[in-house]
Formats: C-alpha cells, structure tokens, sequence
C-alpha cells in the first residue's frame, strides 16, 4: 500500500503559477493630490491567466487597475510612482507613448462604450489609426476575426453595418470587447464588464473571458466576488489602498491568509 | 462565533440554527451512548429499547442539519471560513448519526444478551470503553465550538486508549470462547458491541479532524501512533 503514489492535491489549476509574469509592479504609489490612493503595492501579474482584483469601494482596485495602461496619466491631479513594467520594460518611461502602451494594453470599461458609428468601424477604428492592416481585404479579415473572438461575430455578421448603439447591452459590452481585441493587445483590463449586463449577457462575457485567457493576461475588477471565484485564477484583494493578499483564486475563496480578506469575502464588516 | 457578525444578520441567524442543531444532536448522541452501555450493565431490557427508539430522532436532526447547509449554500455562497463551516458541519452530523446508528446496535444486541448469562466483567469493560468514548465525543464538540485545535489533536490522540480497550476486550472474548463454546453466542453479541464502541470512537476521531479542519483550513496528517495488530493475528500462534 505504501508503495502505492499517492494523488496530487486537487487544485483549480496549479499550472498556471507556471505561466510567465506579464506585468511586474513594485512599490506602486498612487496620489490624487494629498489623498495616498495605493500604498506600496507589489504584484505580479501573469501571462495567459485571469486575475481578478476585488475589495470594497475605494480600495483602490480601479486605480491600481488604470495605473497599467495609463489611464492616470488623463487625471491632472493623479500621481503614479513605482516600478510598472511589461515584460520587463518600464511603461511610464518617458520613451514610451502611452497610445502605444494601450493598444498593447487594451482596456473595457463598467458601462458598455461603442463608438456612435457600425459595427465593423467600431472594431476596424483602432487597427485604422495604428495602421495594422494594408488593404479593405486585410482589414475585413481582422474585424471578422475580433468579433469571433468577442463571441459576437454570429450575432452580428449580417448587420455589420447597423450603429453599434443599437444592440443590447451584453452584444454592447462584447463589441467593445472585440474592439479592444482588435488591435492585438497583450493585456486586458476590465473595469468591472459585467455590472451593468443581466445574468444571461453576464455569463456569455465570463465565458469570452475564459477563452480570452488562452490569448491573453486577463485583468478584471469586479464587485461580485462569485464573479472574481467564477472567472478568475488569481485574486488579488485590496483594501484601503493596499493590497492585502494576493494568491490562487481557489486559496482566496476557501482559505485566505489575512482576516481581512476573510471578513470581506464572506460578508462581513471589513 | 468567533467571527465578528455578517453584514446580512439572517446570514446568522442561519448558522446559528444549524450550530444549535448540531449540538442538540450532539447531546442525544452522548445520551444513546450511555444509555446502551447502562443498560447493557444493568441488563435493563427497558432502557435498551429506549435507546432503539430514540435514535429516529437523531436520524431526522440529521435530515435537518443537510437541509439547513443545502439551503445555506444556495443562498448565501458561504466562502472561506463560512464555507468550511458548513463544510464541517456536515461531516460532523454523518459522523453524529452513525455513532447513533452504533448505539442503537448495541442496545439491539443488549436486549438480545439479556436473556443469556453474562460473561464475568465484560459489560464493566464495555461500559469503561463507552465511557471514554462519550468523553471523548463531548471533547470533540467543545473544541467544534470553541474552534480550538488542541483540545481536537488530543481528542484524536485518545483514540488509541479506545483501540486498546477493543483489543484487549477481544482478547478476552477469544479465550471465553475456546474455553467454553457455550459461551459463543453471547462473545460474538458482546464482540460486535466492542467493535461498535471502537468504530464510535473512529468517528469521534473524524469529527475532532474536521475541526482542526474547520481552524487551519488543513487535514491533518496522518501522525497517529500505529495500531495494535491483535485482531490480525492468527489464533494459532495465539495459544
């Protein structure tokens, strides 16, 4: 019997420790004026993986969040400091364009966001202005392509000229999924996708999140914690500007470290 | 609780129900322990079947107990602490209403056995063993309550008393039956009791387990001292 190998330890998916680490962030600061936003934040954020951040409102997660594309960069009053690279390049070096930067690092936000124009230009925009394609045949194939991988090509190919506004909500937040695709980006931020879609529309993103983790360095914010235990292999959960624990999403759910990751997961004051 | 209150306070209220059914379970269980050990004892044919009858009782607390965590999990999604709460707390009522399923056994047996001659001390032993055992399981469900790992760890130490009890009981039911093969029948009865006793006790052991569980969000390893091999042994090299 002792002879016998014993089984490994269940695990979601203890492969993706493996993966390579995209981002790499160290002593992050955030300032909004005299207000310390993120304190000291140290995190690295992996390759092909999906990384949910969670923690109550003005944590500091959607600012951490922006801090990876520069989003901070449009606020006068915001101040970023620390180490943010992206495969091993600083982001907030001063060579470095920050249009570049987020068509490498794409971004979609809480509220569905399409472009008043059709379907096909609200993906075709971003290839058009960063010049990825050559010809109306190359550019046709890649819109085609980022709506597939938005999981909304089937819905939408017949109509490619209808204004994106008019679609639903959950087809809205897809479409501006596939439109941050479509420039090839390496990284993804969601800014809380789903909390304006029903629960249909929700599930339907969740699974294109799964599949876009095959591709990409998923980063998603969310409020619902089932949401951040749904999709996510990573979680990181902060609190009052800081980030508290950060560990394997399953670890997170069943067994934090810190009580106050403890307290907020399972609904107490935290 | 240890944990300060949910912000939901239904949240609590329903943990708090499921906690007080498990620990009224808790106390039908040490009684039916007790109960058939005495009455074995005093051959108390009455008091056996007291013990037989309650036991439906302690099947449908446990009924009670898994729909309580079933509806818990549906409506809450416990997470973390909570989650190995309910976890727990399941494991701990199969664990409960098997040591009552013993129980309700032994006192079948007992009511059977009265009718024959008693075999010297052995319901003294037995009782002995119940004794410990019901100690042990009060342990269990105070370190389940008070979250205390320790008082769990030692709990599952003294396991091995009871261990010991059985195969020194086993012994002695063997000698009694080569001896006199009259005696068969009432060995066999008080044999199958003493098992009963020694697999309450594995059960205890799984409960104090599930909390140390319940604390470190671990198993614990397997750091037991190794069991006796007596009943493994052959008679022959026995004698």
């Amino acid at each position: 019997m002792a002879e016998e190998k014993m089984p490994e330890q269940f695990s979601v998916d203890p492969s993706v420790n493996e993966h390579e680490i995209k981002f790499h962030c160290e002593n992050c600061q955030v300032y909004y004026g005299e207000n310390h936003a993120i304190k000291d934040v140290e995190v690295d954020l992996l390759d092909k993986t999906v990384t949910a951040f969670i923690g109550p409102s003005g944590c500091g997660k959607s600012t951490f969040l922006r801090c990876l594309n520069r989003m901070n960069d449009t606020i006068d009053v915001a101040r970023v400091e620390g180490t943010f690279q992206l495969d091993g390049e600083e982001i907030y070096d001063k060579q470095v364009d920050p249009v570049q930067l987020r068509a490498k690092v794409g971004m979609v936000f809480q509220k569905p966001n399409p472009f008043p124009k059709s379907i096909y230009d609200n993906v075709a925009y971003g290839p058009k202005i960063h010049g990825l394609t050559k010809s109306k045949a190359e550019l046709d194939e890649l819109v085609e392509k980022a709506l597939r991988r938005g999981a909304i090509w089937d819905e939408v190919k017949d109509r490619l000229d209808a204004p994106g506004t008019g679609l639903s909500g959950g087809q809205q937040q897809r479409l501006c999924i596939a439109r941050a695709v479509a420039t090839e980006p390496e990284v993804l931020l969601m800014d809380e996708p789903c909390s304006a879609l029903d629960p249909i529309a929700t599930a339907q993103v969740e699974e294109l999140i799964d599949e876009l983790r095959e591709n990409y360095s998923v980063v998603i914010v969310t409020h619902s914690m089932q949401q951040a235990a749904r999709v996510s292999q990573k979680t990181a959960f902060f609190h009052l500007g800081n980030l508290v624990e950060y560990d394997d999403t399953g670890t997170i759910f069943t067994n934090p470290k810190d009580p106050r990751t403890e307290s907020y997961i399972t609904g107490r004051i935290g | 609780m240890a944990y300060e209150p949910h912000i939901t306070s239904a949240y609590d209220r329903d943990l708090e129900e499921i906690q007080t059914t498990i620990m009224k379970m808790g106390g039908l269980v040490e009684t039916a322990i007790m109960s058939a050990a005495d009455s074995l004892e005093s051959r108390d044919e009455e008091l056996a079947l007291h013990v037989r009858e309650g036991d439906a009782v302690i099947d449908r607390l446990e009924e009670q107990v898994n729909e309580a965590c079933a509806r818990t999990i549906a409506l809450r999604q416990p997470a973390a602490g909570d989650l190995r709460t309910i976890l727990t707390v399941m494991k701990i009522s199969t664990n409960l209403e098997r040591i009552g399923d013993y129980a309700k056994n032994m006192a079948k047996r007992t009511s059977v056995l009265v009718q024959m001659n008693p075999i010297e001390d052995s319901a003294g032993s037995i009782r002995r063993m119940a004794k410990q055992v019901e100690i042990m399981l009060t342990d269990a469900l105070d370190a389940y309550i008070q979250r205390d790992p320790e008082l769990a760890e030692d709990v599952r130490q003294r396991d091995m008393d009871v261990d010991q009890m059985y195969n020194s009981l086993f012994r002695n039911f063997l000698t009694h039956m080569m001896e006199d093969p009259r005696n068969i029948t009432a060995c066999m009865h008080l044999h199958f009791i003493a098992k009963n006793i020694e697999r309450m006790g594995d059960h205890v052991t799984s409960i104090a387990e599930q909390v140390i569980y319940l604390v470190s969000g671990e198993m614990p390893g397997d750091n037991r001292p190794k069991r006796d091999m007596t009943p493994f042994e052959k008679t022959e090299t026995r004698l």
